[in-house]
Parts: structure tokens; C-alpha cells; sequence
């Protein structure tokens, strides 16, 4: 079993956001630390203003049907999945210090999920031997 | 006093059963009987990881009319 997860978000649509809810929701779950790194796309999604993140055009056709299943199942947003998995395990959320600057972010920018602003140096050196998975 | 504790994970999906299931556990004694039914389709692979994971005991493990039904003992818990 990992060590912990790294996930390092970088795509900003609404199908990678399932993805991110489900593993460190689960993670969280069999008590093992999950350090999420957000930068590229997926900034915007992690602010106070944060939009309503959009499924791709693509796979356009199979989002009604997508959507109908999670209502059905009640399945709660990626937001609520993840802060639910912030307070029952060890997740904490970081966002690129890189990207803030290039987007003129600051702390009080951030949604109040976000934990703090780091480099890749302070993110790779507390994630040595964590599986990484890129989003 | 061991108590029986029934989670009703049915009709939700992945990850909804085993979150509700740790939350469950998390409040439990050890000793105590979990108890949890569930229709997700993958939840009886995830619950055997599960009990692998945190080193509890599988009593039970079986499904009937399309609902899976668990059951636990707390044994990791001191």
C-alpha cells in the first residue's frame, strides 16, 4: 500500500473532478494521506469565485445521461466529496505558487478548502515516496 | 457491551458505502457488529480491501434480492 497520494490537478473539466472526489475520498478512508497539488485548469475551480466546472465537448453526448445517474444516486458535488474527506482524513489541498502568481492569486483569493500556496520543491519533498497521479 | 450498528449504504455509489462504513467504524467500540447493507455493484470487492486494509473481521459477506449485506467485527480497535 502507498505510503500516500499525491495528486497533482492540473485539468480544469468536470469529468477529472470525479476522478480527483473518488480516489481521495477513498484514500481518506483507509487512513492514508493524500497531498493534492492544483495548478493549470484547475485554479479557476479552487477560488472564492470559483465557476461551475464544464464537461468537455467531446464526450458531450453522454452527459445528460451522466448527470440523470448522479442525481439518481444523490451523489454529492466533487466540492462536498472532498471537503468531507478533508474532515475525516489526513488531505490537505495546496495550490501552485507558480500559477497564483501568473493569475494575480492570493490566499484570501482562495476557497477555504485550499490549505496554503507552495512551490514544487516544498510539494515533491513532502510527497517523497507517495504515489503520484496526475489529473 | 458490544453493540450491532446498521448502516444502510443502499442505493448509493462509490465511494458513499465504505465512507459511510469508516464513519461507522470511527464511533465504534471494539467488539461492536457492523452491519452494512449496500447495492453499489463493486462494494463487495471494496469491503473485503476494506477489511484487509484496517484488519477487521469479515463475518459474513453475501447478496440477496441485488442488495449486498456485510458484516464486521471490530477486532483492530484496542
Amino acid at each position: 500500500m502507498a505510503k500516500g497520494l499525491a495528486i497533482i490537478m492540473f485539468t480544469g473539466q468536470a469529468e477529472y473532478f470525479i476522478p480527483l472526489a473518488v480516489l481521495t475520498q477513498t484514500a481518506a478512508n483507509f487512513g492514508i494521506p493524500v497531498r493534492i497539488f492544483v495548478t493549470g485548469f484547475a485554479l479557476p475551480y479552487f477560488t472564492k469565485n470559483k465557476p461551475e466546472p464544464r464537461f468537455s465537448k467531446e464526450f458531450e453526448d453522454m452527459v445528460p445521461k451522466l448527470e440523470e445517474g448522479m442525481k439518481k444516486l444523490n451523489m454529492p458535488s466533487w466540492y462536498d466529496i472532498v471537503k468531507e474527506a478533508k474532515e475525516t482524513g489526513d488531505v490537505k489541498i495546496y495550490v501552485c505558487s507558480l500559477m497564483a502568481e501568473v493569475m494575480g492569486l492570493k490566499k484570501e483569493d482562495l476557497d477555504p478548502i485550499v490549505d496554503d500556496i507552495v512551490g514544487a520543491a516544498y510539494f515533491m519533498q513532502t510527497t517523497e515516496g507517495y504515489q503520484v497521479i496526475f489529473i | 457491551m458490544p453493540e450491532k450498528i446498521v448502516v444502510d449504504a443502499r442505493n448509493m455509489a462509490c465511494p458513499g458505502p465504505i465512507t459511510k462504513l469508516t464513519k461507522a467504524y470511527r464511533k465504534a467500540k471494539p467488539g461492536d457488529i457492523i452491519e452494512v447493507l449496500a447495492t453499489d455493484p463493486g462494494f463487495k470487492p471494496d469491503v473485503q480491501a476494506w477489511v484487509q486494509r484496517t484488519g477487521n473481521e469479515l463475518l459474513e459477506l453475501k447478496e440477496e434480492g441485488g442488495v449486498i449485506k456485510a458484516v464486521i467485527k471490530v477486532t483492530a480497535k484496542k
